[in-house]
Protein backbone atom coordinates (compact mmCIF):
# COMPACT_ATOMS: atom_id res chain seq x y z
CA UNK A 1 0.00 0.00 0.00
CA UNK A 2 1.78 3.06 -1.27
CA UNK A 3 1.93 6.42 0.48
CA UNK A 4 1.76 9.38 -1.90
CA UNK A 5 2.86 12.94 -1.26
CA UNK A 6 -0.54 14.21 -2.41
CA UNK A 7 -2.02 12.69 0.76
CA UNK A 8 -0.06 15.18 2.91
CA UNK A 9 -2.31 17.59 4.81
CA UNK A 10 0.45 19.93 5.96
CA UNK A 11 -0.32 19.14 9.58
CA UNK A 12 2.81 17.37 10.92
CA UNK A 13 1.23 15.21 13.61
CA UNK A 14 -1.63 14.03 11.37
CA UNK A 15 0.65 13.46 8.38
CA UNK A 16 2.99 11.37 10.52
CA UNK A 17 0.03 9.33 11.77
CA UNK A 18 -1.29 8.82 8.24
CA UNK A 19 2.08 7.48 7.16
CA UNK A 20 2.11 5.13 10.15
CA UNK A 21 -1.46 4.08 9.38
CA UNK A 22 -0.57 3.26 5.77
CA UNK A 23 2.45 1.33 7.01
CA UNK A 24 0.41 -0.77 9.45
CA UNK A 25 -2.47 -1.42 7.06
CA UNK A 26 0.10 -2.24 4.38
CA UNK A 27 1.82 -4.74 6.67
CA UNK A 28 -1.54 -6.31 7.48
CA UNK A 29 -2.48 -6.59 3.80
CA UNK A 30 0.93 -7.95 2.84
CA UNK A 31 0.54 -10.67 5.45
CA UNK A 32 -3.06 -11.34 4.45
CA UNK A 33 -2.08 -11.69 0.77
CA UNK A 34 1.14 -13.65 1.26
CA UNK A 35 1.26 -16.74 -0.98
CA UNK A 36 1.11 -19.37 1.75
CA UNK A 37 -1.77 -21.40 3.12
CA UNK A 38 -4.22 -19.81 5.54
CA UNK A 39 -3.08 -22.16 8.31
CA UNK A 40 0.48 -20.97 7.86
CA UNK A 41 -0.33 -17.27 8.02
CA UNK A 42 -3.40 -16.96 10.22
CA UNK A 43 -1.39 -16.20 13.38
CA UNK A 44 0.60 -13.48 11.63
CA UNK A 45 -2.59 -12.08 10.10
CA UNK A 46 -4.16 -11.90 13.56
CA UNK A 47 -1.10 -10.16 15.03
CA UNK A 48 -0.90 -7.51 12.32
CA UNK A 49 -4.69 -7.09 12.46
CA UNK A 50 -4.56 -6.26 16.19
CA UNK A 51 -1.54 -3.98 15.71
CA UNK A 52 -3.39 -2.12 12.99
CA UNK A 53 -6.78 -1.95 14.73
CA UNK A 54 -5.44 -0.27 17.84
CA UNK A 55 -3.73 2.38 15.78
CA UNK A 56 -6.85 3.14 13.74
CA UNK A 57 -8.73 4.09 16.90
CA UNK A 58 -5.80 6.13 18.24
CA UNK A 59 -5.39 7.99 14.97
CA UNK A 60 -9.09 8.75 14.56
CA UNK A 61 -9.14 10.15 18.10
CA UNK A 62 -6.11 12.39 17.50
CA UNK A 63 -7.43 13.60 14.16
CA UNK A 64 -10.78 14.46 15.73
CA UNK A 65 -8.98 16.40 18.47
CA UNK A 66 -7.14 18.35 15.81
CA UNK A 67 -10.39 19.14 14.01
CA UNK A 68 -11.88 20.44 17.25
CA UNK A 69 -8.80 22.56 17.93
CA UNK A 70 -9.25 24.41 14.63
CA UNK A 71 -13.07 24.50 14.94
CA UNK A 72 -13.45 22.46 11.77
CA UNK A 73 -17.10 22.81 10.70
CA UNK A 74 -17.21 19.32 9.24
CA UNK A 75 -16.19 17.75 12.56
CA UNK A 76 -19.50 16.02 13.34
CA UNK A 77 -19.86 14.51 9.87
CA UNK A 78 -16.22 13.42 9.83
CA UNK A 79 -16.55 11.85 13.27
CA UNK A 80 -19.59 9.93 12.05
CA UNK A 81 -17.51 8.51 9.18
CA UNK A 82 -14.82 7.48 11.69
CA UNK A 83 -17.39 5.95 14.06
CA UNK A 84 -18.99 3.97 11.23
CA UNK A 85 -15.60 2.53 10.30
CA UNK A 86 -14.72 1.68 13.90
CA UNK A 87 -18.09 -0.06 14.30
CA UNK A 88 -17.51 -1.98 11.08
CA UNK A 89 -14.04 -3.07 12.24
CA UNK A 90 -15.44 -4.20 15.60
CA UNK A 91 -18.33 -6.09 14.01
CA UNK A 92 -16.06 -7.89 11.56
CA UNK A 93 -13.55 -8.68 14.30
CA UNK A 94 -16.24 -10.25 16.47
CA UNK A 95 -17.64 -12.27 13.58
CA UNK A 96 -14.12 -13.30 12.59
CA UNK A 97 -13.27 -14.55 16.07
CA UNK A 98 -16.54 -16.38 16.54
CA UNK A 99 -16.14 -18.00 13.12
CA UNK A 100 -12.84 -19.52 14.23
CA UNK A 101 -10.80 -17.12 12.04
CA UNK A 102 -12.55 -17.58 8.72
CA UNK A 103 -10.29 -16.51 5.83
CA UNK A 104 -13.09 -15.31 3.54
CA UNK A 105 -14.23 -12.77 6.13
CA UNK A 106 -10.72 -11.39 6.51
CA UNK A 107 -10.08 -11.18 2.76
CA UNK A 108 -13.34 -9.26 2.34
CA UNK A 109 -12.41 -6.97 5.22
CA UNK A 110 -8.94 -6.33 3.78
CA UNK A 111 -10.30 -5.41 0.35
CA UNK A 112 -12.81 -2.96 1.72
CA UNK A 113 -10.28 -1.43 4.12
CA UNK A 114 -7.82 -0.86 1.25
CA UNK A 115 -10.28 1.17 -0.84
CA UNK A 116 -11.87 2.91 2.13
CA UNK A 117 -8.60 4.15 3.60
CA UNK A 118 -7.23 5.51 0.32
CA UNK A 119 -10.45 7.38 -0.37
CA UNK A 120 -10.72 8.68 3.19
CA UNK A 121 -7.18 10.07 3.30
CA UNK A 122 -7.15 11.30 -0.32
CA UNK A 123 -10.60 12.89 -0.18
CA UNK A 124 -12.30 13.34 3.21
CA UNK A 125 -9.16 14.33 5.09
CA UNK A 126 -8.08 16.78 2.41
CA UNK A 127 -11.11 18.89 3.26
CA UNK A 128 -9.65 19.41 6.73
CA UNK A 129 -6.44 20.71 5.15
CA UNK A 130 -8.36 22.97 2.77
CA UNK A 131 -10.22 24.51 5.72
CA UNK A 132 -7.04 24.92 7.79
CA UNK A 133 -5.25 26.67 4.92
CA UNK A 134 -8.25 28.91 4.26
CA UNK A 135 -8.36 29.91 7.92
CA UNK A 136 -4.60 30.31 8.19
CA UNK A 137 -4.24 27.62 10.86
CA UNK A 138 -2.48 24.98 8.76
CA UNK A 139 0.91 23.76 9.83
CA UNK A 140 0.05 23.68 13.53
CA UNK A 141 0.36 20.51 15.51
CA UNK A 142 -3.13 20.61 16.95
CA UNK B 1 -31.53 17.03 -13.68
CA UNK B 2 -33.19 13.60 -13.73
CA UNK B 3 -32.30 13.23 -17.41
CA UNK B 4 -28.68 14.01 -16.65
CA UNK B 5 -28.20 11.58 -13.77
CA UNK B 6 -25.98 9.40 -15.93
CA UNK B 7 -23.57 12.30 -16.41
CA UNK B 8 -23.25 12.65 -12.63
CA UNK B 9 -22.32 8.99 -12.33
CA UNK B 10 -19.71 9.37 -15.06
CA UNK B 11 -18.32 12.52 -13.48
CA UNK B 12 -18.09 10.85 -10.06
CA UNK B 13 -16.43 7.80 -11.59
CA UNK B 14 -13.82 9.97 -13.31
CA UNK B 15 -13.19 11.91 -10.08
CA UNK B 16 -12.74 8.78 -7.98
CA UNK B 17 -10.50 7.11 -10.55
CA UNK B 18 -8.31 10.19 -10.69
CA UNK B 19 -8.19 10.63 -6.93
CA UNK B 20 -7.69 7.02 -5.88
CA UNK B 21 -5.90 5.51 -8.87
CA UNK B 22 -4.22 8.54 -10.45
CA UNK B 23 -5.99 7.72 -13.71
CA UNK B 24 -6.64 10.90 -15.64
CA UNK B 25 -6.65 9.61 -19.22
CA UNK B 26 -10.32 8.61 -19.28
CA UNK B 27 -12.56 8.75 -22.34
CA UNK B 28 -16.09 7.71 -23.24
CA UNK B 29 -16.52 4.52 -25.20
CA UNK B 30 -19.38 2.73 -26.85
CA UNK B 31 -21.31 0.12 -24.86
CA UNK B 32 -21.27 -2.07 -27.94
CA UNK B 33 -19.07 -5.13 -27.66
CA UNK B 34 -18.62 -4.59 -23.92
CA UNK B 35 -18.41 -8.06 -22.36
CA UNK B 36 -21.23 -7.55 -19.86
CA UNK B 37 -21.57 -11.21 -18.98
CA UNK B 38 -18.01 -11.65 -17.75
CA UNK B 39 -16.10 -9.95 -14.96
CA UNK B 40 -17.56 -8.25 -11.92
CA UNK B 41 -21.08 -6.82 -11.82
CA UNK B 42 -21.75 -4.82 -8.67
CA UNK B 43 -25.19 -3.44 -7.96
CA UNK B 44 -25.85 -0.44 -5.73
CA UNK B 45 -29.52 -0.02 -4.87
CA UNK B 46 -30.90 3.52 -4.72
CA UNK B 47 -33.90 4.73 -2.72
CA UNK B 48 -35.53 8.11 -2.27
CA UNK B 49 -36.45 10.68 -4.92
CA UNK B 50 -34.95 8.21 -7.38
CA UNK B 51 -35.33 4.46 -6.95
CA UNK B 52 -33.67 1.57 -8.71
CA UNK B 53 -30.06 0.53 -9.05
CA UNK B 54 -26.79 1.25 -10.73
CA UNK B 55 -24.70 -1.68 -11.88
CA UNK B 56 -20.97 -1.20 -12.22
CA UNK B 57 -19.39 -3.67 -14.63
CA UNK B 58 -15.67 -4.25 -14.33
CA UNK B 59 -13.91 -6.73 -16.64
CA UNK B 60 -11.51 -8.91 -14.63
CA UNK B 61 -8.39 -7.26 -16.04
CA UNK B 62 -9.70 -3.84 -15.02
CA UNK B 63 -10.46 -5.01 -11.47
CA UNK B 64 -7.04 -6.61 -11.07
CA UNK B 65 -5.21 -3.54 -12.38
CA UNK B 66 -7.16 -1.26 -10.04
CA UNK B 67 -6.34 -3.36 -6.99
CA UNK B 68 -2.70 -3.66 -8.07
CA UNK B 69 -2.47 0.14 -8.22
CA UNK B 70 -4.07 0.63 -4.81
CA UNK B 71 -2.28 -2.14 -2.96
CA UNK B 72 1.11 -1.99 -4.65
CA UNK B 73 0.91 -5.79 -4.76
CA UNK B 74 0.52 -8.17 -7.66
CA UNK B 75 -2.96 -9.65 -7.53
CA UNK B 76 -3.68 -12.22 -10.22
CA UNK B 77 -7.20 -13.50 -9.57
CA UNK B 78 -10.55 -11.91 -8.80
CA UNK B 79 -11.03 -13.34 -5.33
CA UNK B 80 -12.92 -12.17 -2.22
CA UNK B 81 -10.32 -9.48 -1.54
CA UNK B 82 -10.60 -8.00 -5.04
CA UNK B 83 -14.41 -8.19 -5.15
CA UNK B 84 -14.59 -6.37 -1.82
CA UNK B 85 -12.09 -3.66 -2.83
CA UNK B 86 -13.91 -2.99 -6.11
CA UNK B 87 -17.32 -3.07 -4.41
CA UNK B 88 -16.13 -0.38 -2.02
CA UNK B 89 -15.05 1.78 -4.96
CA UNK B 90 -18.54 1.39 -6.47
CA UNK B 91 -19.92 2.39 -3.07
CA UNK B 92 -17.65 5.47 -2.91
CA UNK B 93 -18.63 6.59 -6.43
CA UNK B 94 -22.32 6.17 -5.63
CA UNK B 95 -21.93 8.06 -2.36
CA UNK B 96 -20.35 10.96 -4.23
CA UNK B 97 -23.26 10.95 -6.68
CA UNK B 98 -25.70 11.22 -3.76
CA UNK B 99 -23.93 14.38 -2.65
CA UNK B 100 -24.25 15.81 -6.17
CA UNK B 101 -27.92 14.86 -6.33
CA UNK B 102 -28.57 16.50 -2.95
CA UNK B 103 -27.06 19.72 -4.30
CA UNK B 104 -29.80 19.51 -6.94
CA UNK B 105 -32.56 18.91 -4.36
CA UNK B 106 -32.82 15.18 -5.02
CA UNK B 107 -32.57 13.21 -1.80
CA UNK B 108 -31.54 9.58 -2.12
CA UNK B 109 -29.91 6.83 -0.09
CA UNK B 110 -27.82 3.91 -1.29
CA UNK B 111 -27.79 0.26 -0.31
CA UNK B 112 -24.60 -1.72 0.34
CA UNK B 113 -23.01 -3.21 -2.80
CA UNK B 114 -24.19 -6.68 -3.85
CA UNK B 115 -23.49 -8.88 -6.89
CA UNK B 116 -25.70 -7.81 -9.78
CA UNK B 117 -28.60 -9.96 -10.97
CA UNK B 118 -30.36 -10.04 -14.33
CA UNK B 119 -32.96 -7.32 -14.72
CA UNK B 120 -36.36 -8.77 -13.84
CA UNK B 121 -38.37 -5.59 -13.69
CA UNK B 122 -37.52 -3.62 -16.81
CA UNK B 123 -39.35 -0.52 -17.91
CA UNK B 124 -37.32 2.05 -16.03
CA UNK B 125 -37.90 5.72 -16.79
CA UNK B 126 -34.17 6.26 -16.83
CA UNK B 127 -32.35 3.32 -18.29
CA UNK B 128 -29.01 3.70 -19.97
CA UNK B 129 -25.59 2.10 -20.25
CA UNK B 130 -22.54 4.36 -20.22
CA UNK B 131 -18.98 3.14 -20.62
CA UNK B 132 -15.57 4.67 -20.14
CA UNK B 133 -12.14 3.63 -21.25
CA UNK B 134 -9.07 4.03 -19.04
CA UNK B 135 -5.44 3.04 -19.25
CA UNK B 136 -6.18 0.03 -17.03
CA UNK B 137 -9.26 -1.09 -18.92
CA UNK B 138 -12.90 -0.30 -19.47
CA UNK B 139 -15.80 0.16 -17.06
CA UNK B 140 -19.53 0.29 -17.80
CA UNK B 141 -22.32 1.72 -15.67
CA UNK B 142 -25.83 0.44 -16.19
CA UNK B 143 -28.29 2.92 -14.73
CA UNK B 144 -31.84 1.77 -13.99
CA UNK B 145 -33.90 4.38 -12.16
CA UNK B 146 -37.46 5.55 -11.66
CA UNK B 147 -38.48 8.90 -10.25
CA UNK B 148 -40.43 8.55 -6.99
Amino acid sequence: MLWKDKYELGVPIIDAQHRELFQRVGDFLKTLRSPVSWEEKVNSVNETLEFMKGYVVEHFHDEEEYQRSISYPGYEAHKEVHDDMVNYVQEVSQEYESSGYNEKLMQQFGGRLLSWLINHVASDDQRIAAYAIEKGVAGGEG
Amino acid sequence: MRDNVHSLFLEATRNVFQLMLDLSDISDRSAENFPSDEGLGISIGIEGDLTGEVIYRFPNDTSLSMVNIMSGMEVDSVDDFVVSAISEIANIISGNVLTMLAENDLKCDIQPPVPSKPDENGGYELQTIKCISTTVGDVCLEIRLNAA
